[in-house]
């Protein structure tokens, strides 16, 4: 009775650190199937179109971490903004972009000498199969950048690098913006839309498959911030890929993951159960 | 056989150091002996170029008192230029505010013209600074007070920091003549130019939201006027005292340069900013010290200390030319430099068409 006491619980010990060690190897990248730099993109439903429409309830967010930009103007080093909340969703044809985040003051006038504006830019390679320098691009590998600035609203814009930066004639691109609340809380929303299909030279092409690079800017007017002085993010990607679960290669691996390390289990289980059994 | 000794390269032999790039350098000598303050250069330079559009506030040309604040208030303490003569490292700089540059008043024009008031014609409020506001203020005490005018211009330097700390290259120093610009195509009024020029000789647009500056009045040098003439700048040829020279600084057989490198009494206005200016100045001079009852004293009333923290160490050595020189003539002597200095000037005020055929 002792003998097949234990056998059991033996047994049921290994079934159970099987069972538990299959759950993490399925269940945790399920559970953080986003990496790091991805910022999802939900199926547009519902109304879009202003900062504060309904239908941003239902689009997840990203937060991303913004830091000074290495610049060699002034005082480069002395911003503001620490984070940006980026929503981002597509369908009926158009791609919209949410971007939040904290600014104690509302700052939308250069009409002084010392007055800035609060501003904000997301940037993409006009070429997207290779992923330009991150400061404003470079001569042989541009960026498209989608700029609102409280003071002169929505540019699109071309930059090869630093101080290359040119508004283009015909954006395609709109923006529409509101700053809300007091104090800490007090919020800039900005809404981008832009149709998928925006044919354009120096435009980025938004495909329908593979991710598309993208990084984000913002400036602090009342902090002076202005050119490269500037809060700005590493690159990240939209997954525009075949489906929510993300690339099938990483499936499949987690797959082989989950049943290799199930058989490795339930050989030492085996083997456990054997040894203790031929000792009898 | 011209003066200037053209190489096989094109470019000339010439002691002077132009900017890279440039193949002249325009300058202008500004003699303070003879300066009255009267602002007629400010504005025939404001009716050219900034009567309105966001310019009201801005004299390209100004003429301040010294000692003194000056225009923008404070300008001298403001930051920007060079850190050293290597020209690697900029000075922080800031922008002035409006207060600093002096707001536009308003006066209460309707209230007399058209209301019947019979109050003095004033500002309505908010008078408490302005360009020239401590004119002839100056220092020192009676009967040794003093003060005398200092016209400003941009001074398309040599090394101009204005340039350097744009980060868009939309300001630039023109080759042909190094005359310093703002490419209003490329300005996006970043505003890193106005903190950068040590002299705050550039001026943002509230308007245009763009930065502008002095040109130089490059129209009228090439001659673009109704009557195909070149013209030096308007802040030079319209001041009734005549105290501007306008050329060429490596024009050798020009007054500019004998004054400047030969004679070494013109000098720019505080070098310690390391931009090398192209606008350069007679020191002033002043009647010798009184006493109370009025005797002369060998003393000089404008301290030698506050005029070389305005032109540096070399301020000496130019009192010193000039002294020297004005006694040769005194004594009956002839002295090229006095006849530059003066109205008899044999080379010429304005000398502005010697490279045109280069």
């Amino acid at each position: 009775m002792p003998d097949t006491t234990t056998r059991r619980r033996t047994l049921f010990a290994a079934a159970a650190v099987a069972v538990l060690v299959t759950l993490s190897a399925v269940a945790a990248p399920l559970a953080s199937a986003r990496p790091a730099h991805e910022i999802p993109v939900a199926p547009a439903s519902g109304d879009l179109s202003g900062p504060t429409t309904d239908g941003w309830e239902d689009v997840p967010a990203a937060t991303v971490p913004l830091a000074s930009a290495p610049s060699s103007v002034p005082n480069a080093d002395q911003t503001s903004i620490e984070r940006v909340h980026v929503q981002a969703a597509r369908g009926d044809g158009r791609l919209y972009l949410r971007l939040q985040w904290h600014d104690a003051t509302r700052d939308v006038a250069t009409n002084e000498t010392r007055a800035f504006a609060d501003s904000v830019a997301v940037q993409f390679p006009v070429n997207t199969s290779s992923r330009p320098p991150i400061a404003m691009g470079g001569p042989t590998n541009r960026v498209n950048v989608w700029y609102w600035s409280g003071a002169t609203g929505t540019e699109e814009l071309l930059a090869g690098g630093a101080g290359s930066t040119t508004e283009l004639q015909s954006p395609s691109v709109n923006a529409s913006a509101v700053h809300r609340g007091s104090g800490e809380n007090a919020t800039w929303t900005v809404v981008y839309t832009r149709d998928v299909d925006a044919p354009g030279a120096n435009r980025t092409t938004i495909a329908d498959d593979g991710d598309l690079d993208v990084a984000f800017a913002v400036w602090n007017g009342s902090n002076s911030e202005r050119a490269g002085r500037k809060s700005v993010s590493e690159w990240h990607y939209f997954p525009f890929g075949p489906g929510p679960e993300g690339p099938p290669y990483e499936t499949v691996l987690w797959t082989i993951a989950g049943i290799a390390i199930v058989g490795v289990v339930a050989v030492t289980a085996f083997g456990v159960h054997r040894s203790r059994g031929g000792m009898n | 056989m011209s003066s200037q000794n053209e190489q096989q390269d094109g470019s000339e032999d010439t002691h002077v150091n132009v900017a890279d790039g440039v193949d002249h350098q325009v300058a202008m000598v500004m003699d303070l002996n003879k300066c009255i303050g009267c602002q007629t250069c400010t504005i025939a330079c404001k009716s050219l170029w900034t009567e309105g559009g966001g310019r009201e506030y801005m004299y390209w040309n100004n003429v301040e008192t010294k000692p003194g604040e000056g225009y923008p208030r404070g300008w001298e303490d403001s930051g920007g230029g060079w850190k050293s003569g290597e020209h690697s490292e900029r000075e922080t700089g800031e922008i002035p505010s409006e207060e600093e540059y002096g707001r536009p008043w308003e006066f209460n024009h309707s209230e007399i013209m058209y209301e019947g008031s019979d109050e003095p014609l004033r500002p309505r409020e908010g008078a408490e600074w302005g360009p020239n506001w401590d004119e002839d203020q100056g220092a020192g005490e009676y009967p040794n007070s003093y003060y005398f005018y200092l016209p400003r211009i941009c001074n398309h330097c040599t090394h101009p920091s204005c340039v350097e700390a744009c980060p868009r290259s939309a300001i630039y120093k023109r080759a042909e003549d190094g005359i310093v610009l703002v490419d209003q195509d490329r300005c996006r009024g970043y505003r890193y130019c106005v903190e950068g020029c040590p002299y705050k000789k550039v001026y943002y647009n509230t308007v245009s939201k763009q930065s502008e500056k002095c040109i130089f009045c490059y129209p009228r040098l090439e001659g673009e006027g109704p009557d195909g003439e070149t013209y030096a700048p308007a802040c030079a040829e319209e001041c009734p005292p005549q105290l501007r020279l306008v050329g060429f600084l490596d024009d050798e057989a020009g007054p500019i340069y004998k004054l400047v490198e030969e004679y070494e009494v013109a000098l720019p206005l505080h070098p310690e900013f390391q931009t090398q200016p192209n606008v350069y100045y007679i020191p002033p001079y002043a009647p010798p010290q009184h006493t109370d009852e009025g005797e002369t004293v060998d003393v000089e009333r404008i301290p030698r200390e506050y005029l070389e923290e305005l032109f540096g160490e070399r301020v000496h050595d130019a009192l010193d030319t000039i002294e020297r020189e004005r006694q040769r003539v005194r004594q009956g002597g002839e002295s090229e430099l006095m006849e530059l200095l003066q109205h008899k000037n044999p080379a010429k005020q304005y000398r502005l068409e010697v490279f045109d055929d280069a």
